[in-house]
């Protein structure tokens, strides 16, 4: 925080590297014309990190007399460079000069139709009194004579909103007293993503990062849409262009993406799998993949057993009552540990040519029949994008909801990953599978483990399932190679953070007071869709929410807005109401009748607060309090501490297990400290108490203690200036856009990981133009612009490692040090990508018998084919101005004024033939429901020609609801959420739901 | 000195950032809005709405087109509506922005009537009504800081800088990829030239770019002319600002007698 003086403004605020300003601008003239100066003058300055989307720009925040007065881009930001979308240069509204933020603790009693105001000191005793009452009447101590300490009867949502620390403190508060059912909105957004990538390439993050966009040759815009979604990338992407660099878009819609290509092709919504499976076909048939990364760096040569088959749809191993797979039908043949390989990849069992059997099925008249983009047209995109499979070429695939949301999410990426490791663009400057994050600190809440299934640095939840007892469970998830051997260390460090001196070898560092979760609602798991079913099942006591908005952004949200009534009190941590925490009084709700307790906390937005959050690219970076929160409001960190500290106090007098919650290690102090949470993340020796230096100082004999074992690093001494995630450092040694002095990127500062990729075995840089790190002979020595993703010295002996070392494990996390083209033993529904439709088709499926994923969950839905009442193929999408479900978007004016109402695209034809009008509105109708919505016609829809048949199709934005400034409409009694027409069925790994492809119709309203 | 704005048509990707900085940086309300037939919104500049993006789409060809333009004072180099202001309420400075002193300011609004591109707009709603238009940031270029629209502008759309390195920008630009732009700087030569120039790959005619503007200075309203306007006509226009005031305070007491 500093004080903005005219000569800061001068200096600090200057225009130096700024894209949007050529020569110098000479402050100051004889004649300013009465010019007054400029309003930040003299104000108090901080820097913050803007809350929406995950690009992770930099705001700098001006207050004067307590006032925020202005905020704008911070121009020494690397990735933003002082730019700004619109919702970012709206952060100013959200400020606590909002007259809709909350400042007061709020109470709906029971059958109540009005809140009531209440002391935060009553609200969280009595939030904390009905948990622990749950929680002991619920708590199931064993199960199957394992035991599992668990209450399947409260459950938490969300942190995607929220800072590192307080992810961190929801995770470990909420499964210390056993709950399972703990999701954010990871899940509903790319938890496909982390499932796939990490089967491909052993992480589940985006392999490069923001400013390295600039350094591609061609930029594959697929399944998402940056120019509206994440319209900083678009600096990075046009720079790229500028440079000479392609953009290929293929999209449903023509978007504003598209309107920047160089070329675009619109395909059907849920037929991406079909339209690199033809891509795939297209490079291996016309040789165009880059052939010495394939052989080495990928499981290609690997010869897979016998077991594996492939027939009309079904690999082997399909139980078709179970709808499941028997996984380890997919494997490779071995010598002892060692998988065998035929490194000419002519043998027929090898991955190299069975993906050249599989994928010769995707003919270019075949994905033209499925996709609805002519033949010509598919040539000409995969010519463009098979083009980077060079040494000195590097292509990148940007994707985000548009490849997620579908019930094959999890192979849509797959596919990706197939395409980018035939053409060796994993590991490059340039190149990668980049999984735009649509929260700003979605992927940190993920890396805090506020999943179900994973804990703290993506180490499996336990399951009772698979992990009785903590041998088990190093039996299963510790292999012998990779990096992941070590994770004994991760683990026991995390349970020390969490239950220090009680956590000893002889209790097993405590494994048992982690909940092991059970199969979950109707066995479909604790993930959110199931989660929500067990609330409307009322099956579910207790919810507490923190900065979501569920009631507009799940599927089928008008069965959620009805089903939240089944709860018996709801907890909702919130800057000001939200859809969900006003559900009572949402649209047809008679509020007597609904007898759920809703506690409303008020919270302190993200430039009232201080803390972590870690951006899409990895980046950890630290956040200020540029002013108070407005009234009582506090932080989350400062709510979860007061509830932690509020049912340590209950359990010391006795209840259920009280162990794990008397014992937690909770001492953040009366009023938590944000540092000394981001310590604990980092790590530390618990005899001296001092900072370790990064991950690799974890043991596991209990002499260490680190909450999130990828964060190692991010605080490694006592004082605020070892804060690294706090760094601003602006060099650049490459001018590849790295930074490595910004902020801290995870794993160890690595800003492209996989970059063993980027050189040849013998360490020489494929690219030498495009080098980052390269093996120097003469000194014997890495060159490191970057931090090594590969082993280049002994971890104990510190001697420097030769190329040829890590030349055969350039995917360290991969326990075969490969990349998969092949997926063996890690997926639930193939090992090669496979199109099937989506549950809701005009269509049969062309590829074969199997309509839909053989193994995705269905609930009780069942395929709809072709049908007459739902002619229209219907996705959703989001629009620059708003965000996600809306809250924090629909109630700041500036972007209300631009994005009011709620709307559904369609195309010319389709409007003229319903005699529908731009602006008129409309009812968009599905067999969950109906939207209302204002017709937006426009020539960038086209209707597609696919299965012999002219299909047409609708597009909504998923941001609307029905309460706050605007909610899409005139009809306060109604909900324009869009969601209230999608549906539940899920992916077959990860359940994500299908939002993105799903039949209806649009009637006059 | 003086400063310009190169609008480069074909890097913008319509995110609106410019239309809330603006706003921000102006202390600008939002107004309540409905939703038109396209993402444009406010459709037009207002008294709290300095800059707006107009989107624009079309289908030729070789295939669908959709363009974002940017419209806002042109900040013309010899300005009509300074021109045509009696009391000196619009000046322009020499770093290039045409400024406005609601000190000065009789409410005439000649300047609206004098303006080529339509620009100033007027409180209708206010008591002491003021003329409302884009500054170019005066204040910050004073201080050597860039506006606010091309700071937040993240795919380079928008440069600021000296005239003349703007203008060898655009020029550059023409020479450099001539089978992508058209070969015109739009406001190099409009109504004598202004400090806001565009660069486009479509013909003007197909962007909210009034092709009809003449090239020559807009000075037919000058004082000079303005001087020889019969007095009655000045008085009939501060009785036509009087009912509109009246009129426009109605329809807000009706709007609040709704809530």
């Amino acid at each position: 925080m500093k004080k903005v003086s005219r000569r800061d403004f001068l200096k600090g605020i200057g225009t130096g590297g700024a894209l949007s300003v050529v020569g110098t601008i000479t402050p100051g003239t004889s004649d300013n014309g009465g010019v007054k100066p400029p309003k930040s003058e003299g104000a108090t300055r901080t820097t913050t990190i803007c809350p929406y989307c995950g690009v992770g720009c930099g705001i700098v925040v001006d207050v004067k007399d307590g006032k925020v007065i202005g905020t704008e881009g911070d121009p020494d930001h690397p990735i933003n460079e002082g730019a700004l979308c619109s919702k970012g240069a709206a952060l100013r509204q959200i400020g606590p000069d909002n007259p809709l933020r909350l400042s007061k603790v709020k109470y709906r009693a029971a059958g109540s139709d009005k809140w009531e105001e209440k002391s935060p000191e009553w609200a969280i005793a009595e939030l904390a009194k009905r948990i622990k009452d749950t929680r002991d009447k619920s708590f199931i101590k064993q199960a199957d004579g394992i035991t599992v300490n668990r209450t399947e009867k409260v459950a938490s949502i969300g942190a995607a909103a929220l800072d590192n620390e307080e992810a961190y403190l929801i995770s470990k508060l909420m499964r210390s007293l056993g709950i399972t059912y703990l999701e954010h909105q990871a899940r509903m957004c790319h938890s496909s993503t982390v499932t796939s990538l990490a089967a491909s390439f052993g992480r589940g993050a985006m392999t490069n990062h923001w400013i390295d966009l600039k350094n591609s040759d061609v930029v594959f815009i697929c399944g998402s849409n940056p120019a509206e979604n994440h319209p900083i990338s678009f600096k990075w992407i046009t720079r790229a262009i500028d440079k000479g660099a392609k953009l290929v878009v293929a999209d449903p819609r023509f978007t504003r993406s598209a309107s920047k290509a160089n070329y675009y092709v619109s395909h059907r919504p849920g037929t991406d799998i079909a339209l690199i499976g033809g891509m795939i076909n297209h490079c291996l048939q016309n040789n165009l993949y880059f052939e010495e990364y394939v052989k080495n760096y990928t499981n290609a040569p690997c010869i897979v057993t016998k077991d594996y088959a492939f027939e009309d749809g079904l690999f082997s191993g399909y139980d078709s009552a179970k709808r499941s797979y028997d996984g380890k039908m997919w494997d490779f043949e071995k010598d002892g540990d060692k998988v065998k390989k035929d490194m000419t990849m002519k043998n027929p069992r090898t991955v190299f040519q069975l993906m050249k059997e599989f994928y010769s099925r995707y003919t270019p008249e075949k994905v033209s029949d499925i996709t609805g983009v002519s033949k010509p047209e598919l040539i000409k995109l995969y010519d463009i994008f098979c083009s980077t499979g060079r040494p000195d070429k590097a292509g990148t695939i940007l994707y985000a909801m548009g490849a997620t949301q579908h019930t094959v999410g999890v192979q849509y990426i797959r596919a990706y990953a197939v395409i980018q490791l035939l053409l060796g663009n994993i590991g490059i400057p340039g190149g990668g599978i980049n999984a735009m994050r649509g929260e700003s600190n979605v992927q940190g809440s993920s890396d805090m483990g506020v999943l179900t299934n994973t804990l703290p640095g993506y180490n499996p939840a336990p399951t009772q399932k698979d992990h009785p007892t903590w041998k088990d469970y190093c039996d299963k998830e510790v292999p012998k190679t990779s990096y992941w051997s070590n994770r004994p260390k991760f683990m026991i460090s995390m349970l020390k953070a969490w239950y220090g001196a009680k956590a000893t070898p002889e209790n097993d560092f405590a494994f048992d007071w982690l909940p092991k979760s059970g199969k979950g609602f109707k066995g479909q798991g604790c993930t959110m869709v199931p989660l929500m079913e067990a609330v409307k099942a009322g099956e579910m006591d207790g919810l507490m929410i923190w900065g979501a908005n569920t009631a507009v952004s799940h599927p089928d949200a008008g069965s959620i807005v009805k089903g939240l009534g089944n709860l018996k009190y709801m907890a909702a941590f919130d800057i000001w109401e939200t859809d969900t925490s006003v559900f009572w009084k949402g649209p047809g709700s008679d509020p007597k009748a609904i007898q759920t307790e809703v506690f409303l906390f008020p919270c302190a937005s993200s430039i009232e607060k201080e803390g972590s959050i870690a951006n899409s690219g990895r980046w950890i970076q630290w956040r200020y309090a540029a002013v108070p929160a407005p009234g009582e409001a506090k932080s989350d960190l400062q709510w979860l501490n007061l509830l932690g500290l509020e049912l340590k106090k209950l359990y010391a007098a006795g209840g259920a297990f009280p162990d794990p919650i008397v014992n937690l290690v909770w001492n953040y102090g009366e009023e938590a400290d944000p540092h000394k949470v981001a310590k604990e993340l980092n790590g530390y020796d618990i005899a001296t108490g001092a900072q370790l230096k990064n991950f690799t100082k974890l043991l596991d004999d209990g002499t260490t203690a680190c909450g999130c074992w990828i964060y190692g690093g991010v605080y490694p001494g006592p004082d605020k200036k070892d804060n690294a995630m706090a760094k601003r450092g602006k060099e650049d040694p490459t001018g590849l856009g790295l930074f490595p002095n910004w902020s801290y990127a995870w794993p160890v500062n690595r800003r492209i990981i996989y970059n063993r990729c980027s050189m040849d075995p013998a360490g020489k840089p494929w690219n030498e133009a495009k080098g980052t790190i390269w093996w120097d002979e003469t000194k014997k020595d890495w060159v490191r612009n970057d931090v090594p993703d590969f082993g280049w010295k002994d971890a104990k002996t510190e001697a420097i490692k030769p190329p040829k070392d890590s030349a055969a494990a350039p995917f360290l996390m991969n326990p075969s040090g490969l990349g998969h083209i092949f997926a063996a033993l890690k997926l639930k529904d193939g090992p090669f990508p496979e199109h099937y439709e989506p549950l809701e088709s005009p269509v049969k499926n062309a590829m074969g018998s199997q309509q839909v994923n053989p193994a995705c969950a269905l609930w009780d839905l069942k395929p709809l084919v072709g049908s007459e009442e739902f002619p229209l193929v219907g996705t959703t999408m989001r629009l620059t101005n708003h965000w996600q479900a809306g809250a924090m978007t629909r109630n700041v004016p500036w972007l209300a004024e631009i994005a009011p109402e709620m709307y559904v695209e369609m195309s010319e034809e389709f409007a003229a033939a319903k005699g529908i009008k731009g602006g008129d509105w409309v009812k968009v109708v599905s067999a969950r429901g109906e939207v209302q919505a204002k017709a937006m016609v426009t020539s960038r829809l086209k209707a597609f020609n696919v299965g012999g048949k002219t299909v047409e199709m609708v597009a909504m934005p998923f941001h609307f609801g029905f309460n706050g400034f605007v909610t899409g409409g005139p009809d306060k009694s109604k909900s324009y959420a869009a969601n209230q027409v999608t549906h539940r069925v899920g992916d077959a790994n990860t359940r994500i739901p299908e939002y993105k492809a799903f039949m209806c119709n649009v009637v006059k309203a | 000195m003086p400063y310009s704005m190169l609008v480069d048509v074909t890097k913008c990707i319509g995110c609106q950032g410019c239309q809330v900085s603006c706003k921000n940086w102006n202390d600008k309300q939002a107004d309540k809005t409905t939703l038109g037939t396209d993402f444009g919104n406010p459709s037009t500049m207002n008294s709290n709405t300095y800059t707006v993006v107009k989107f624009d789409e079309a289908v030729a060809a070789d295939g669908n087109h959709w363009h974002f333009t940017k419209a806002q004072c042109m900040h013309c180099k010899t300005p009509a509506c300074a021109g045509a202001c009696p009391s000196h309420a619009l000046t322009k400075t020499e770093a290039g922005p045409v400024v406005y002193h609601r000190d000065r300011c009789i409410g005439c609004r000649y300047c609206m009537l004098a303006c080529p591109f339509e620009v100033p707009t007027f409180d209708w709603h206010k008591a002491i009504p003021s003329i409302n238009k884009c500054s170019f940031c005066a204040d910050r270029v004073a201080s050597g800081i860039e506006p606010a629209c091309s700071r937040t502008c993240p795919s380079g759309a928008l440069t600021f800088g000296n005239t003349e390195d703007v203008v060898k920008l655009a020029e550059q630009r023409l020479a450099a990829h001539p089978e992508k732009y058209v070969n015109y700087i739009y406001g190099k030569d409009e109504a004598g030239g202004t400090s806001w120039l565009y660069i486009s790959d479509t013909e003007f005619k197909n962007l909210p770019l009034d092709e009809s503007v003449e090239k020559a200075a807009y000075d037919r309203y000058g004082l000079s002319v303005m001087n020889k306007v019969p007095g009655f006509a000045i008085g009939a226009a501060a009785l036509m600002a009087g009912f509109f005031f009246i009129s426009g305070r109605k329809a807000s007491a009706g709007k609040d007698g709704d809530k």
